[in-house]
């Protein structure tokens, strides 16, 4: 039996060809039935993610079959170009390792694609569409990924904005549960870095923007709540987080402010994030004991090194998958 | 004999602190830094049982013996407190402030070979100096606290946040938690070993000049717990005085 692989991902096709392939969930195992038919092969499993879609196949005849699965699949990607990518034997092996590994990801080591695929081969083996070779393979990828994971820094530090800020947070208050966060302006930078703080735990969120109605929005989304923007100073005696992102030309947070309510919030750290283009807090605040105040090119340097240092990662994975490939075809 | 279970364990606690910086450097967590410190614990109880046998009382007579109880009692507190707050980098700090005031006692002259018996022991003397150097672990490793905190706030003010060091300490606000319950345990037991002072009996004038200076450091050090609990203290703040406290205290007390 021959193991192939045909896909579309980010990196061979736009998002309006990848939406033709995408396949929902709960529909994976039926998905997966399809693709035996079509393809006329004994073994099949559907993988599908927001960034791609992967027909893994196992038959006698893997080229063939791989075949008559462009043919069925030919009438979605009709008017665009050649979106797809084939592998076969090992290099199909190989290929899927590294999907689950995260170093075929958008953002290189990501961890969520470990849990999707398994989900898919899950949905599959339910569906009774795997076999022995596809059972073998998927496990091992598995193994492999979280040998990859564990023995490399692959998935360390964090690569986006909002997961910096995440980790920095963690690194002055541990947990968040007991952390209160205050948002200045509701534009989307904060409101994405807000969400991955609430994701983390945080205790609940505070929104203030100059058009009020917006910030009852942003906060009935956070599930938190709004105060009128000339409010923000009372609340700040409260708050162990400010994320600020207002469009204002002039800077809007002072040390005078904070150091108002140094001694109601009895001198607690204070963790500032400005996300603002011009920004919104003088840099004096950061010469304050408690606070530590970090700008966007203070964030986004700290993401380009955690995408770097994943990058270097790349050829010690590869190593790893090589390795363990070895000892499965052997 | 009881030299040798001495060197053992300021061999060991070297080797927890020079191990644990080397695994640090390469960005990974030292979770063997706790059984290497067990190990030094166990020398110290080999070390002090001896010794206490040659006393015929609680080894604390000279300030090699003083320093070995203190290595011992700080220890102690992090084998009871490390693992709890899950703060395994205490022990990589840890290991060389034991180890420095073991080599202290190690150095030529600091222990006697044959110690003198001690024939006259009180309750309350023997309970001074056994809790005032409980203390002074629980206080040594609040100080050991507050220098992590120190080290972590400098580079999260400054932005230096690469390396082993920055990601495996703790966060700041645990820190400061941490070394605010060491500091209030040290209390606690600083006043029992202070009160204890003033009522053990005292022949001469020096003993009640020491008794003074401790009840000194434990105002010292209420006056820190109280300032942080009523108006509030920066971290920055609290934890220099947490080892500025201690330093100072060890300092006064080698001099009187």
């Amino acid at each position: 039996m021959e193991l192939v692989c045909l896909g579309v991902n980010h990196k061979t096709a736009p998002v309006e060809v990848r939406e033709r392939f995408a396949v929902g969930n709960t529909r994976l195992g039926e998905a997966a039935r399809n693709l035996l038919e079509m393809a006329c092969a004994p073994e099949g499993v559907v993988i599908s993610t927001c960034n791609r879609t992967e027909f893994y196949l196992a038959a006698e005849d893997g080229a063939a079959a791989m075949v008559r699965l462009e043919q069925g699949l030919a009438e979605k990607v009709h008017g665009h170009e050649e979106p797809f990518y084939r592998y076969e034997r090992k290099e199909a092996a190989r290929h899927l390792c590294k999907v689950v590994s995260g170093l075929d990801s958008m953002l290189l080591g990501e961890t969520e694609i470990f849990g999707q695929v398994k989900q898919a081969y899950q949905a599959a083996h339910a569906a009774g569409t795997t076999g022995s070779v596809l059972n073998r393979i998927f496990q091992k990828s598995f193994s492999i990924g979280k040998k990859v994971r564990t023995q490399t820094t692959i998935q360390e530090g964090s690569t986006s904005i909002g997961n910096v800020a995440v980790e920095l947070a963690e690194k002055i208050f541990g947990h968040l549960k007991d952390s209160e966060v205050m948002v200045l302006g509701a534009g989307e930078m904060s409101r994405l870095t807000a969400q991955a703080l609430v994701s983390r735990g945080a205790k609940s969120v505070i929104v203030a923007n100059r058009t009020h109605d917006r910030a009852i929005e942003l906060a009935a989304e956070m599930k938190g709540r709004a105060v009128r923007f000339d409010d923000w100073l009372e609340v700040l005696k409260d708050v162990d987080v400010v994320i600020s992102s207002t469009g204002a030309p002039h800077t809007i947070i002072h040390a005078a402010e904070i150091e108002s309510v140094r001694r109601a919030r009895k001198f607690r750290p204070l963790f500032l994030i400005d996300i603002a283009v011009p920004r919104d807090i003088a840099h004096d605040c950061g010469e304050i004991e408690e606070v530590y105040l970090y700008d966007i090119d203070a964030l986004e340097q700290m993401a380009d090194e955690a995408r770097a240092r994943r990058v270097k990662q790349i050829e010690e994975c590869e190593k790893i998958i090589e390795g363990e490939l070895e000892k499965l075809l052997r | 004999m009881d030299r040798w279970f001495l060197i053992a364990a300021t061999l060991l606690a070297a080797v927890a602190g020079v191990r644990g910086l080397l695994i640090l450097r390469h960005g990974q967590k030292s979770h063997w830094t706790v059984y290497w410190m067990v190990g030094v614990m166990l020398c110290q109880i080999g070390y002090l049982g001896i010794r206490g046998e040659m006393r015929g009382a609680c080894p604390l007579r000279s300030i090699g013996e003083i320093s070995v109880f203190l290595a011992w009692s700080l220890t102690l507190f992090y084998l009871l407190v490390g693992p709890v707050y899950r703060i395994s980098l205490l022990g990589v700090f840890t290991a060389p402030v034991v180890v420095l005031f073991q080599a202290l006692a190690l150095l030529p002259g600091k222990l006697d070979p044959n110690p003198e018996r001690i024939i006259n022991t009180t309750f309350w003397g023997e309970t001074h100096s056994a809790m005032s150097v409980l203390a002074y672990g629980a206080l040594a490793l609040a100080a050991v606290a507050g220098v992590m905190f120190l080290v972590l706030d400098h580079q999260l003010k400054e932005q230096h946040l690469k390396g082993g060091l920055f990601r495996n300490l703790p966060p700041v606000r645990e820190l400061l938690v941490s070394l605010e319950r060491l500091l209030w345990l040290g209390m606690v037991l600083l006043t029992v070993g202070v009160v204890a002072g003033i009522l053990m009996p005292h022949e001469t004038e020096g003993g009640w000049k020491h008794v003074f200076v401790a009840v000194g450091v434990w105002g010292g050090y209420v006056a820190l717990m109280a300032v942080k609990r009523v108006r509030g203290l920066t971290g920055r703040k609290f934890a220099l005085g947490a080892v500025a406290l201690f330093v100072l205290s060890l300092g006064v007390f080698a001099f009187v």
